[in-house]
């Protein structure tokens, strides 16, 4: 695997030898975008929070992985901090930071002890005058894997995602600009620094759900889902896929590429590749039904659509599955759906109800199944 | 640069968020968790619009040259109204106070009530301020105000998703935590979720009662405010007819704070002339706001020698109503109620301080006064003008400025110069305490000594201030911003001008006073000629002195 390549602090070696700008340039060069979910040009963040003048800077790493059916970063901090580490080094030395801060999502917490290690011994091989990383643990709120809610909770105040703009990475941590990047994204940043063969189409994949082989894959963008089946080996016929829980519930195509785009043509979010697979044993309402709990239990609470809606929605379902469901409740759905999505603050409002849009356009005979009852 | 809005392009200027673009081209946006005093949150989600075929938040958003924005799409309202839905499903708009809700309701088009009401808390009944969060809407602007405007932080949000709701820290009823009672929660709350305790039962129970004298005094800033309640633009003066009402409600005498205020001035000048003759404590800081005097014991307990030893105004006039008059008019003290008129509620708190052996019996806000005339359906516009019972109700143009942020200091430096130097200020005016800035200072010249003084409004403000106490000798703060005239038992306002039209209403009213210096009124001259003596004599300070404790947050 790529991503398991370390890079022995000769990356950051490698950056001093090119400069802020150099380091820069050489990312956008390779093509590095951002692997948490939105894609953004790694180049194009850093290069912001560079030009944005103030005397502090700050970088994050954002390792609050919450999503369900998503355990990449997991991975990378097990088994290849070092490179992780030198990636926010490289990254601080690019924008010009000082003090950066590792946001350990709270359940992994037993991987802090070692991975504070591993930061001790890089920074004292490192020699970077004056940079500290420090881990900051979360609480176990899904909601602050989200930038703007992690900043706030950084700083000590509850958890909720702010109006943008401002953007962090002009107006950050304490109000200074601050680059917030994936686990992913900054091991990937040192490698894609170091290695010329580096390959920017590679991507992790969190594969789970009914298949015997769970686990985290490397596949290249474009890869055939009957390759990624074959390697998960499910046990019975497969209905389903979810990408995570925000990308919504989809038949499988085996003949599908996956690529951004031909998932987001899908009205899914591509995110952070993770696939959880569901056999024909499951009806989708159910599948729904437990993700619309997950959202109605880790919306934050701020906005009123996301707040009040996942409850509904959640409600509304619960009435499907106990047979008490009219057509009316399943056209209410769609509509709370559409609204959520529409008018929520923040990423998980906004796609919070793609799992019920694309359930009730994919598989409208499981809802009838519950409906008929 | 240039937008284009509905359909016409229009002008805007860069870093203007799109609600007041909308607003100054005459396009009417609804809103709920914005307040024009605070930074947009972009909370609710009602001020929707369409910018280039997305839906976003007109308060929090900036266009770029050249956007499209639709206003009023079927989209947009649709949108808009589905919010209202969720925040409040079952709507139960209690038209007295005209909320907010209410008016945006009426903007956006009530939807069908699709939804049932889900939430179960239990109501948080204080002795001054009450809330109830199953009418909550979680807007978050009174969390903002306590945090951001008063510097309390006495609330906050807790739990998540639909649990989300506001409480006082660890679930804690407002009563046991380091709560003000400013109210300026309950002047920011759109759905009335937060509202006064309200005593007004207990008063018309009382006025029914033929065995009791019920006297009733009135603040300085009541006057500058009721009227609004009964339809008037801000800033119109109704004391006489609140005057007329008020006797019309049944009240035996009508007293006027104002003679509170002008003895206050008395003591509390004297006590400052003191201090500096005798190198007593300084800077002497002002006691008449009761939200300050909690704020200092919950978190500036070191100052305790530093406040002035006076009664707040109402409380001192409610001691003479039940010693002074009921001498003079020969009724028994214990059958005399007093009921204070007040644009607060923290004066509901004081009255029932411990430290303080208070003769007002009820305080009523302003808004519970409004809510008195319109049970007793009174015409309150058509009202004559109406004077003061004479026996308290003689007061001078000082007391009226009690109600504006910096009135205090200015009625108080009025007199002290006189009693120092025997002269009058060559200038009445204070000018450097006067208007809306946060933090005010100036300083005055007696006997040869510099005095420096300061005021503040607002916590936050009073919060600054207290960094640089030092440099002062007398310091007024008023917990509220533009002090009493905006009061947590005021009339709800929305635009911050409000403000200071009813500044200005009492400073014309200061004007045009015949007695403009609380040393010339007649009847302070009297009560210290027939009961006290002097002021800060052994008889005053008992009546009209009291004591400050410390008070734990936690």
């Amino acid at each position: 695997m790529q991503i398991l390549r370390q890079t022995n602090l000769e990356a950051l070696e490698k950056a001093r030898a090119l400069g802020p700008e150099g380091v820069i340039a050489l990312l956008g060069k390779r093509g590095l975008e951002g692997r948490g979910g939105a894609a953004y040009p790694t180049a194009k963040k850093w290069k912001a929070c560079r030009d944005t003048p103030s005397d502090e800077r700050f970088v994050v790493c954002n390792a609050d992985e919450g999503e369900p059916g998503t355990f990449k970063d997991k991975l990378i901090i097990r088994h290849n901090a070092e490179t992780l580490v030198e990636g926010i080094l490289v990254a601080a030395y690019a924008v010009g930071a000082k003090r950066c801060f590792i946001y350990l999502r709270g359940e992994y917490d037993y991987l802090r002890p070692r991975l504070q290690e591993q930061i001790d011994d890089v920074l004292a091989r490192a020699k970077m005058e004056g940079v500290t990383i420090e881990i900051v643990r979360g609480a176990g709120a899904y909601i602050c894997g989200e930038a703007t809610a992690l900043l706030q909770s950084i700083m000590g105040f509850r958890g909720n995602a702010m109006a943008k703009p401002p953007n962090p990475t002009t107006q950050g941590l304490w109000g200074k600009p601050t680059v917030i990047n994936n686990v992913e994204t900054l091991a990937c940043a040192a490698q894609a620094v170091l290695f010329d063969d580096w390959d920017p189409t590679l991507r992790l994949f969190s594969i789970s759900g009914n298949v015997k082989n769970p686990g985290v894959y490397e596949f290249p963008l474009g890869v055939k889902m009957s390759t990624i089946i074959d390697v998960a080996r499910p046990e019975k016929k497969l209905k389903a896929m979810s990408f995570g829980c925000f990308g919504g519930i989809m038949p499988v195509d085996e003949n599908m590429l996956v690529t951004p785009e031909t998932i987001c043509m899908e009205k899914c979010q591509h995110g952070a590749y993770s696939i959880i697979f569901i056999d024909e044993t499951n009806n989708v309402v159910d599948v729904a039904y437990s993700i619309a709990k997950f959202y109605t239990y880790e919306s934050c609470g701020k906005c009123t659509p996301c707040r009040e809606g996942t409850i509904r929605m959640l409600n509304l379902l619960k009435k499907v599955r106990t047979g008490k469901a009219v057509r009316k409740d399943l056209e209410l759905l769609r509509e709370l759906a559409t609204h959520v999505q529409d008018t929520a603050l923040c990423g998980l409002g906004q796609t919070c109800g793609n799992h019920i849009l694309t359930s009730l356009e994919h598989f409208p005979k499981d809802y009838e199944a519950y409906m008929k009852k | 640069m240039k937008i284009k809005l509905n359909n016409s392009e229009v002008e805007a200027a860069e870093g203007k968020s799109l609600l007041d673009i909308c607003r100054e081209n005459g396009i009417n946006v609804p809103t709920l968790c914005y307040h024009a005093s605070m930074t947009p949150e972009a909370r609710c989600r009602v001020c929707l619009v369409e910018m280039d075929g997305k839906l976003v938040t007109s308060c929090s958003t900036r266009p770029r040259e050249g956007a499209k924005i639709t206003t009023n799409s079927e989209r947009v309202m649709k949108a808009r109204r589905l919010n209202m839905e969720l925040m409040v499903p079952e709507p139960t708009c209690r038209r007295e106070d005209d909320y907010e809700v209410c008016q945006t309701y009426k903007e956006v088009g009530m939807g069908n009530a699709r939804f049932l009401q889900i939430k179960d808390y239990k109501p948080d009944l204080g002795a001054a301020v009450i809330r109830d969060n199953n009418k909550c809407i979680n807007c978050g602007r009174c969390v903002k105000v306590c945090a951001d405007i008063q510097g309390v932080y006495a609330i906050d949000f807790a739990s998540r998703a639909h649990n989300e709701h506001v409480t006082p820290y660890w679930e804690n009823n407002l009563a046991d935590v380091a709560c003000i009672r400013c109210g300026q929660c309950i002047l920011n709350c759109p759905v009335g979720a937060i509202s006064e305790r309200s005593h007004v039962e207990e008063v018309v129970a009382a006025l029914d009662d033929k065995d009791r004298h019920v006297v009733v005094q009135i603040a300085p800033s009541i006057r500058a405010a009721l009227g609004e309640l009964f339809g008037m633009p801000a800033g119109t003066l109704v004391t006489g007819k609140t005057v007329a009402a008020l006797r019309r409600c049944g009240f035996a005498k009508v007293f006027d704070v104002d003679l509170g205020a002008d003895m206050t001035i008395m003591e509390e000048a004297s006590e400052l002339l003191r201090r500096v003759e005798n190198n007593g404590t300084l800077p002497m800081i002002t006691t008449c706001c009761p939200g300050w005097i909690l704020m200092m014991e919950f978190f500036y307990h070191g100052l305790i020698a530093n406040m002035s030893t006076c009664k707040s105004p109402h409380e001192m006039l409610g001691m003479l109503v039940k010693t002074y008059y009921a001498k003079k008019a020969g009724i028994n003290p214990k059958k005399i109620t007093v009921v204070s008129i007040m644009p607060c509620t923290a004066k509901k708190f004081e009255s029932t301080r411990p430290e303080l052996e208070s003769g007002v019996d009820y305080v009523l806000t302003t808004r519970e006064l409004g809510r008195l005339i319109k049970m007793r359906k009174i015409d309150f516009a058509a009202l004559p003008d109406e004077e003061f019972d004479p026996a308290l109700g003689i007061s001078t143009g000082a007391g009226v400025i009690f109600g504006a942020t910096g009135g205090v200091m200015e009625a108080a430096l009025r007199t002290a110069h006189f009693l120092a130097t025997g002269k009058e200020l060559e200038k009445i005016e204070v000018d450097e305490v006067r208007g809306m800035a946060g933090v005010k200072e100036g300083s005055i010249v007696l006997n040869g000594k510099e005095i420096r003084f300061a005021c503040a409004h607002g916590g936050a403000n009073a919060r600054k201030l207290m960094e640089q106490k030092g440099k002062y000798h007398f310091i007024e703060i008023m917990a509220c911003p533009g002090g009493c005239i905006g009061g947590g038992g005021q009339p709800i306002y929305r635009d911050p001008e409000v403000l200071r039209k009813r500044t200005e209403a009492l400073y014309s009213a200061d004007r045009a006073s015949k007695l403009r210096r609380s040393h010339e009124n007649p009847v302070v001259k009297q009560i210290y000629k027939e009961m006290l003596g002097a002021p800060l004599s052994d008889e005053a300070e008992r009546l009209l002195h009291t004591h400050y404790v410390k008070r734990d947050r936690f």
